[in-house]
């Protein structure tokens, strides 16, 4: 048993988190928050991340990216929902995720290069269908993240076949959406007769399944699971730091018992909610025979911890919580878009109820 | 990150799992059993087996070999007591002495305290209870009265316990006694190893609301115990005492996630014949059993991550706090969503679902008392906000 991060991925977490800090602090985080008509993508984040490799995890070493799982890419996820960060870091890596598990190796050097490098950016829709007919793709999309800066979109049907398709085409229209959390970009995407790529897809997974689009949408609600645990840790850490030094009644506001015992109860949540993180991503890793069970897990108890923390930060901070010019908001908005995402918690707790009082599997 | 155990513990595993198959009677295990006899041959029964299993080399298991343990590994513990939770093992005759009071020896106890008292404590020889709590003493455990006067080289001991389980079996009790006359709070206690079998010492069971006597009181009138049957010096009662409830086991979460998953399989066949089969399909009672699943599942995540930090030697701190509030409010949320799908069977023995929800009925009163006893929940949320996340006294 040795169940943490190894010494060079715990230099990782570190590195990430500096990365972000010296690179990109609170101010441009809330420049490119506060531009609602802008792309909410920094060029020289995009460059910065993608030198560092944070594209690349996943990808093999042939095609230009660091064959490594995601354990180590979720290291990536919890530093990016702790600053609360926007960019297209978790399209692309569906994306790549997509065109890994599903495509043939042709695929693979067509786009997993460009991709691992940053030069590509990728973007999926796995959690709606379109119509894919004679390789080409219509239909209609909502809340595509970052489909307008996007090159590339991963599509699926209703037979879960998977296409790739290019955002340039003239048969596809992109509409801003209006939207409340700035830490990301969504639009609709409107696609007629768009020629697709289809990818063939294939590969037995862990357990015997063929379902990739199940597959892919297991590894997103992980990644987004990680994003909501780092914003929850990190939430919680500022709401204490605020408390140790704000005083009412001539007392730190920490000091009274009503206030620790909700923040002791939300350090026990995200704690057990960062172990069932940990746990899912290795046990998607090397396909252990409960990792259904811990992606569910994770996904509902992130969600809710992370959903708690942030509500409690504007609580227990008070008014100035509620204000535009504090960050609260920033992760109090990011929470509720992901905890929504990929599998809400309710979602999730009813694959639990299938997984183990249906069918009293995995123990 | 590697979540599977060694192949040694795998193999220790297949071997503790096989003595357990062939010296736990499957009728132990039927609804009604333990309450079908009177707490003193049940008691017994729990103890003698306990005792062969000891001596058949299955206890002790990460103590050192020279009182009598297997010398193993936090892993092999961890094994241990997943298998004998998923086993329906009887419970503990010893838990308090074997969990919390030996390793207390071992870390603080005279030589002559070592020697003589952990192998016996081990066979079962010797079934300690706990002396903590008193009527006017209870979260407050520094306001214990209960008083030791030094005569000669004994202490005098008068006062009362209480809340102590298993009172009437004990053969000694490690009792918190003011020594020091006139001291106050923290000052001047000593923890005092005390023979219960002397006319100074009454124990007196209590019924919990179980129905059960599970617990009991202690009194002492003149009860004398030697100086030198004081555990980690006179006068420090409390830094020992202190040391004495860190040993909630290092990665007891194995041994509740298992329990707790055997409970689960226990419920499920009731859960589909209740409420005329349909309970499992509300999404009401679905959306809450699985949130407690979800729950449990956390507690073995995080025992692997207990066990990964002991096993690199880092110091757990106050990790023992959430450890104790996660799974116990969370075995009291598991019985709480049963009880509630069972709807108005809830209180009757023979239920529509079947005749074995009046044994879980007990269970399920008893898991009121696990947010209380060690700490209750109140306390280990204080203990979190100021020790762990360092908020303002």
């Amino acid at each position: 048993v040795d169940f943490a991060l190894n010494q060079d991925q715990q230099a990782f977490a570190e590195s990430t988190r500096e990365l972000l800090e010296h690179h990109f602090a609170a101010a441009e985080v809330r420049a490119l928050y506060d531009d609602a008509d802008g792309p909410a993508h920094s060029e020289k984040l995009w460059s910065t991340i993608s030198e560092h490799g944070w594209l690349a995890i996943i990808v093999e070493p042939e095609f230009g990216g660091l064959g490594l799982g995601l354990v180590d890419a979720q290291i990536v996820a919890r530093s990016l929902g702790a600053g609360t960060i926007p960019g297209p870091w978790l399209t692309t890596i569906l994306s790549i995720e997509a065109i890994r598990l599903a495509g043939d190796s042709a695929h693979h050097a067509r786009w997993l290069p460009g991709l691992a490098s940053g030069a590509l950016i990728g973007t999926q829709a796995l959690d709606q269908q379109v119509t894919l007919e004679g390789a080409h793709a219509s239909g209609q999309l909502t809340r595509v993240e970052y489909g307008g800066i996007a090159s590339l979109l991963v599509v699926t049907d209703r037979d879960g076949r998977i296409g790739v398709l290019e955002l340039d085409d003239p048969g596809v229209q992109v509409h801003p959406q209006p939207q409340y959390d700035l830490s990301t970009r969504f639009v609709t995407v409107d696609l007629a007769d768009v020629p697709a790529t289809m990818l063939p897809g294939g590969t037995t997974f862990a357990g015997g399944t063929t379902d990739v689009v199940d597959q892919l949408l297991r590894r997103a609600a992980l990644l987004t699971a990680a994003d909501l645990v780092g914003l929850a840790r990190e939430s919680m850490s500022r709401t204490i730091a605020y408390d140790k030094q704000r005083v009412q009644f001539g007392r730190p506001v920490g000091s009274f018992q009503a206030i620790k015992h909700e923040l002791a109860n939300l350090h026990v949540a995200v704690t057990m909610a960062e172990h069932a993180v940990l746990y899912a991503a290795h046990a998607l890793d090397v396909g252990l025979p409960d990792a259904d069970l811990a992606v569910a897990v994770a996904k509902s108890t992130a969600s809710t911890a992370a959903k708690d923390a942030t509500g409690a930060m504007i609580q227990l901070t008070g008014g100035i919580a509620f204000t535009w010019d504090h960050e609260a908001h920033h992760y109090y908005k990011r929470a509720k878009r992901l905890a929504a995402s990929f599998g809400d918690a309710a979602h999730h707790r009813e694959r639990i109820a299938q997984l183990v009082l249906d069918r009293g599997e995995t123990r | 990150v590697q979540v599977m155990f060694s192949r040694a513990d795998e193999e220790f595993r297949l071997e503790l799992r096989s003595y357990l198959a062939n010296t736990i009677d499957p009728g132990w295990n039927q609804p009604g059993f333990w309450s079908s006899m009177d707490g003193a041959t049940g008691f017994a029964l729990r103890r003698d087996w306990e005792r062969d299993k000891a001596l058949a080399g299955f206890a002790g298991i990460d103590w050192p070999v020279e009182f009598g343990g297997r010398g193993g590994s936090a892993a092999m513990q961890a094994v241990h007591d997943q298998e004998m939770a998923a086993a329906g093992a009887p419970r503990s005759a010893n838990q308090l002495g074997l969990s919390y009071l030996a390793p207390t020896i071992a870390a603080i106890g005279s030589e002559h305290q070592k020697q003589s008292l952990m192998a016996p404590m081990l066979r079962n020889d010797t079934i300690w209870v706990q002396g903590f709590s008193e009527p006017e003493a209870g979260s407050d455990l520094a306001a214990v009265r209960t008083r030791g006067d030094l005569d000669g080289d004994e202490f005098v001991v008068n006062g009362q316990k209480i809340w102590t389980t298993q009172a009437v079996f004990g053969d000694r009790i490690f009792a918190l006694v003011r020594t020091e006359p006139g001291s106050t709070r923290h000052q001047g206690l000593s923890l005092l190893l005390i023979d219960m079998h002397q006319p100074g010492v009454q124990a007196r069971a209590l019924k919990t609301m179980s129905g059960e006597e599970e617990f009991g009181e202690v009194f002492f009138t003149d009860a004398r115990v030697p100086i030198a049957d004081c555990l980690g010096g006179v006068g420090n009662g409390w830094r020992t005492a202190m040391l004495l409830l860190s040993f909630e086991r290092g990665a007891s979460g194995f041994s509740y996630h298992a329990a707790m998953r055997r409970m689960l399989d226990t419920m499920l066949p009731m859960l589909r014949e209740a409420r005329g089969g349909d309970v499992l399909g509300d999404p009401v009672h679905r959306q809450r059993l699985a949130t407690v699943v979800a729950q449990i599942e956390c507690l073995r995540y995080h025992a692997l991550s207990v066990l990964t930090r002991i096993e690199r030697g880092e110091d757990l701190g106050f990790e023992a706090s959430a450890t104790k509030l996660h799974w116990s409010e969370t075995m009291q949320d598991l019985w709480e969503a049963f009880d509630d799908a069972l709807g108005a069977d809830v209180t009757v023995a023979q239920s529509a679902a079947r005749d074995g929800v009046g044994s879980l009925q007990a269970m399920s009163l008893y898991s009121r008392s696990v947010t209380i006893w060690g700490g209750s929940a109140q306390i280990q949320r204080n203990v979190i906000a100021e020790r762990v996340l360092a908020l303002p006294r």
